[in-house]
């Protein structure tokens, strides 16, 4: 590229400038070298960000394990509270201290491991408490349901309900038929 | 390229590079420092590979321009995170202090700098590009990231405004400043 007036000034300048600039460069090596050492220095595996993002969603995890594992139970015996339909159509609500019957091709599964046998064993028992809890609850409920008479059902009676409820019969004499027609005005 | 053949080759282009990245740095030079070294580290760690596409030299000063503009951005971040507090201690220190401040007081310099710093980062690349590292239009434009076209114009613009600044401030550069024009320059 030729240059030509204004343009050789402007390259003197710009020359004056790259000499400065050579002077005060910081050596090559220096540079090299501490760019050298920080690729061999090891590197912080982690920042303090990512530690505390971690942290939290493995409480979050946690907790929600912990949630999971106790309202499991709950909703099982929610599950044993509901009243079954028989085939007959009556409603069964599961008794207590009545084992549920297995199917016929069930096996247990073997127990192989002693050392948690005991703490199973413990939560199975209360796991039928609360089974038996909730089904008492339950046959009281269902036996308070059938009971129940609606607080305006005796407004509803009348004196003559036996008549209108019971069908006159065939030898029934007439004055007794007629007993029930209003009398009409002589 | 082996590492050491490119060291070789960084040897040589290191004083340009330093030019270079005092331009994208606004002429500071700690940053300009900073991120030679972490253009050398990017290089060590093989972040920044040379593939032979474009010439060795047009390579590195893409890869200083783009680390020069991240660390920009970060500083600026960095800027809005913390309070000006760093920044106050900063302009306390005297511009005389820095290592360039001689060749800075040299007034004509002076003059010529405030008049490169008036300018846009394009126009200001370009010019530095042709007149400082002695490239064409196309290995700047190369540097750039841009058209050679777009390169051009960025040119011709800053070196107008360049010229109109430098008259408005009267210097006496040599004789003539306002010369002819050069058309076939590029």
């Amino acid at each position: 590229m030729e240059l030509v007036g204004e343009e050789k000034r402007i390259q003197a300048l710009f020359s004056e400038a790259r000499l400065a600039d050579e002077q005060t460069a910081p050596s090559f090596a220096g540079v090299w070298n501490r760019a050298q050492a920080k690729t061999t220095r090891p590197q912080r595996a982690f920042n303090l960000s990512f530690v505390a993002a971690t942290a939290l969603l493995v409480c979050a995890l946690v907790s929600l394990a912990w949630w999971v594992k106790h309202s499991q139970p709950r909703s099982e015996a929610v599950i044993a509270t509901v009243p079954q339909i028989n085939k007959g159509g009556s409603l069964s609500v599961p008794q207590p201290g009545v084992e549920p019957v297995s199917e016929p091709g069930f096996k247990p599964a073997p127990q192989s491991h002693r050392v948690g046998r005991s703490r199973s064993l413990k939560l199975v028992a209360q796991r039928e408490t609360l089974l038996v809890a909730a089904n008492q609850k339950a046959a009281r409920d269902a036996k308070a349901i059938a009971s129940w008479q609606s607080p305006t059902a005796t407004l509803l009676e009348s004196p003559s309900d036996a008549l209108l409820k019971s069908m006159p019969q065939l030898n029934q004499s007439g004055d007794e038929l007629k007993s029930f027609l209003p009398t009409k005005p002589k | 390229m082996d590492i050491a053949e490119l060291k070789a080759e960084l040897e040589v282009l290191h004083s340009a590079s330093f030019g270079w990245a005092m331009n994208c740095c606004r002429r500071d030079r700690a940053e300009a420092e900073e991120v030679l070294q972490t253009v050398y580290l990017k290089i060590l760690e093989g972040k920044a590979c040379f593939r032979g596409e474009a010439s060795l030299k047009t390579w590195l000063f893409a890869v200083i321009r783009k680390t020069a503009i991240g660390e920009h951005r970060k500083t600026i971040l960095r800027k809005l995170r913390w309070s000006d507090s760093a920044e106050q201690e900063r302009t306390l220190v005297s511009p005389l202090e820095q290592p360039g401040a001689a060749f800075e007081k040299s007034e004509t310099q002076a003059l010529f700098q405030t008049a490169l710093k008036s300018l846009p980062r394009r126009q200001r690349e370009a010019l530095h590009l042709v007149f400082y590292q002695d490239l064409s239009l196309s290995e700047a434009a190369v540097v750039m990231g841009i058209s050679i076209g777009s390169a051009r114009q960025h040119y011709d613009r800053g070196k107008k405004r360049l010229r109109e600044f430098l008259g408005q401030t009267e210097i006496a550069y040599g004789t003539g400043w306002r010369g002819k024009e050069n058309p076939g320059a590029v």
